[in-house]
């Protein structure tokens, strides 16, 4: 018995629907508890608001470093921007309480997230993670300029460019240029107190446990943020005062992306439950069709008027 | 109006059989006139905009990254643009039979909704040039939400939605000329033959972004208000989109045909309220139970403009599906109109609130739609609402009973007989070639 076009068409598509429910259950793209993995060679800043003295030379490198014009918006005279924005990448901020408690500098910049939010919304892989470094950079060839990496982020730092007909987008790259040179990034190469550090993740990791361990009770909780929230950064911070007052949210372990995006994963892997749903839908079409062809010729032969389909 | 007269003087005794142009009513009038001044100053604006940037334009700041742009013209309009995909998927899928009379409005909404939502987001993209990478699937992010609506949503609107309203036009041109009608009934016989995986495509792409429209704002986190953000957002997103879109295509029918004095076909319109109604309680259990479970809900008792913003929503929804539930065993157009108006003004505010009414970026930050950015919102609107008036009047799209073909046939042959372009007089409305009858 031969086996028909029809036949073994069917077949082929029955045997998908079992395949398409295994990938998108099984897929274990991301798990509640997995770590994400760390590059080989990450390197990132450690950041100590204790030691801060909030002079702001990384805020005049930083700018001169990648070449930015002064940020003088805010009096037209000096570079004094108060929040990131499209001509700063890097700035210092204050956090000073009410009450008189204890006060404190904080540095922002690209927390360079393991597993960042912004490069997983990225339509076009514009901003994209250096599996080597683990740098996220922002390329202008793919960027639509859709900003929604200014929604993703949950650090609120890519800044979009509002003026101009070719508007970029502005993050901290690490200074990857000057890397290349072999020379640090502009912050951490004038930093008067070192209260910003760059280095390997690993050798800042033991640095900052160090630290904790030397003078206990100096740190919030005694913790390093960006160890392991979202999923782990690359920027790491030490604070005094907690951390969500200096603008870095208890986010958990679990990074943003993996959290927020785990059905959305497995229903797009490989295509496969939307490849079984359209081959289903097309049976059930052409099912109808022929029934709702064969309606409109009737109606044609009884009206004399042509078939609206 | 004659609202009442309809359902009580003849209340089955209208079917539609037959979509029939709407004839006798000039496309140039005082509103449409309105409309293309708005298109006009919407282009100009656009030109401005080309050349300014973003920033001089619109309200939008470095915390809300989104404005009315996106966030009205294609998340609120799109969804009541998915007209074709849920109205379809009961006609076609669950072969509602009746509702197919209500298709080809659903198809023209459909396109005209999705074609300015996607005009408007080039415009609203900061660096559209950059759109080519959309052909090279490798550089696609395949995880990305975004991704997924910007890629599926052109891909929809530019090939299944554009194909499937093909048929409209070239009716038009089969009545045309006769000459035309062997190679229109070529094309309709190859069409054909695509048609189950054209129509498939239909309802496969438009289930997949307008979820994903829900997703994207996944990735926000807690900047969305509780009582808006939850996993269950892309279901909710979906579903807000199908009891919506039936609201707009069977609203814009009711409201055509009181426009333009037509007779409306209860039993299709019942079926069409019954099937919203249901969507529309689903709809609301699914929100109410994610809404309890997460613990969301005393956030709601608070005395807030987010609570407002969610009372407001939830009871302009539950009221317009009271409405549409009653008017369905009444068989009154009144209240069945007014609940499509109803849950679908609170859809709206469903699908608006979580990028912007519920979107908390930080204490201070403020978003306001700049005059320009609202002028240009408005101007595409108006390219749609104008598209469809000419549409509606030189198109089959309104559905009718058979009488009012005949009643068209001898209006163009009586009444108009110097109208050559409008071609259903010509060549006659059986079709036949009335100047080469008069020949022989």
């Amino acid at each position: 018995m031969s086996i028909t076009r029809r036949q073994l068409i069917s077949g082929v598509a029955k045997a998908g629907v079992p395949a398409a429910v295994a990938v998108t259950v099984g897929t274990d793209v991301l798990h509640a508890n997995e770590h994400v993995a760390v590059p080989n060679a990450a390197v990132g800043l450690l950041y100590d608001a204790t030691i801060c003295i909030g002079c702001k030379a990384c805020v005049a490198a930083c700018a001169e470093a990648n070449d930015t014009p002064p940020d003088t918006r805010g009096d037209t005279l000096h570079q004094a921007p108060s929040d990131l924005n499209d001509l700063t990448r890097n700035v210092i901020k204050l956090y000073k309480p009410e009450d008189g408690s204890a006060f404190s500098f904080v540095k922002r910049q690209c927390m360079h997230c393991l597993d960042p939010a912004c490069a997983a919304g990225c339509p076009f892989q514009a901003l994209h993670k250096d599996p080597q470094s683990g740098i996220v950079t922002w390329s202008a060839e793919e960027c639509i300029g859709c900003r929604y990496c200014t929604i993703t982020c949950p650090y609120h730092i890519p800044r979009f460019q509002w003026a101009g007909f070719n508007p970029r987008v502005t993050k901290c790259e690490l200074c990857g240029h000057r890397l290349a040179k072999g020379l640090k990034p502009g912050c951490t190469s004038v930093c008067p107190t070192g209260a910003v550090m760059f280095g390997p993740r690993s050798v800042l990791l033991l640095e900052a446990r160090d630290r904790i361990k030397k003078s206990p009770g100096r740190y919030y909780q005694d913790r390093i943020y960006g160890e392991t929230d979202n999923g782990g950064t690359q920027a790491l911070y030490l604070s005094r005062v907690p951390f969500e007052k200096l603008g870095l949210p208890e986010l958990g372990p679990e990074s943003v992306p993996a959290r927020t995006l785990r059905w959305q994963r497995r229903f797009y892997q490989y295509f496969a439950l939307p490849a079984v749903l359209y081959a289903g839908l097309v049976q059930v079409i052409r099912k109808s069709l022929k029934g709702h062809e064969e309606e409109a010729h009737q109606r044609e032969k009884q009206t004399g008027l042509r078939a609206q389909l | 109006m004659s609202t009442a007269a309809i359902s009580t003087s003849r209340p089955a005794t209208t079917r539609w059989e037959r979509a029939v142009p709407v004839y006798g009513f000039p496309v140039i009038n005082k509103f449409f006139l309105v409309l293309s001044g708005l298109v006009m100053v919407a282009i100009i604006l656009t030109a401005y905009r080309e050349l300014a940037g973003l920033g001089p334009v619109s309200g939008m700041n470095d915390a809300y990254g989104w404005g009315i742009w996106k966030t009205f013209n294609v998340m609120v309009l799109t969804a009541l643009g998915s007209g074709a995909f849920a109205v379809g998927i009961a006609a076609w899928v669950f072969r509602r039979k009746r509702l197919h009379a209500l298709m080809r409005m659903a198809l023209l909404t459909s396109f005209l909704a999705y074609a300015c939502g996607l005009l408007l987001l080039g415009i609203d993209a900061g660096r559209p040039w950059n759109f080519y990478w959309i052909v090279f699937p490798w550089r696609w992010n395949m995880h990305s939400p975004l991704a997924e609506v910007a890629i599926c949503m052109s891909i929809y609107a530019m090939i299944p939605l554009a194909v499937e309203n093909i048929p409209l036009v070239l009716e038009r041109l089969w009545y045309f000329d006769s000459r035309l009608r062997p190679g229109v009934e070529r094309i309709e016989k190859r069409l054909h033959y695509f048609f189950p995986w054209i129509i498939a495509a239909a309802y496969l792409l438009p289930g997949m972004h307008q979820s994903s429209l829900g997703a994207l704002m996944l990735l926000a986190g807690e900047r969305v208000h509780p009582l808006w953000q939850s996993p269950w957002l892309p279901v909710l997103y979906l579903g807000a989109a199908t009891f919506m879109s039936f609201g707009c295509v069977a609203g814009t029918t009711m409201l055509c045909c009181l426009v333009w004095k037509r007779a409306m076909d209860m039993e299709v319109l019942d079926e069409a309220a019954r099937i919203t109604a249901w969507l529309i309680f689903g709809w609301l259990a699914l929100r109410s139970l994610d809404i309890l479970f997460r613990g969301a809900l005393l956030t709601a008792l608070r005395f807030d403009r987010f609570a407002g913003v969610f009372w407001l929503e939830m009871l302009l929804i539950a009221l317009g599906g009271f409405l549409l539930r009653r008017s369905v065993r009444t068989h009154d157009p009144q209240p069945m109109f007014i609940g499509y108006i109803l849950s679908s003004a609170g859809g709206m505010i469903y699908r608006f609130a979580p990028t912007t009414l519920a979107f908390r970026p930080n204490p201070e930050a403020l978003y306001f739609p700049a005059t320009i950015e609202i002028l240009v919102s408005l101007g595409f609107i108006s390219l749609g609402v104008a598209g469809f008036l000419i549409a509606v009047k030189r198109l089959a799209i309104l559905p009718a009973p058979l009488s009012e073909w005949h009643d068209m046939a001898s209006y163009f042959r009586f009444r108009r007989p110097y109208i050559r372009w409008t071609g259903y007089f010509k060549h006659g409305h059986f079709g036949e070639d009335e100047t080469e009858a008069a020949g022989d």
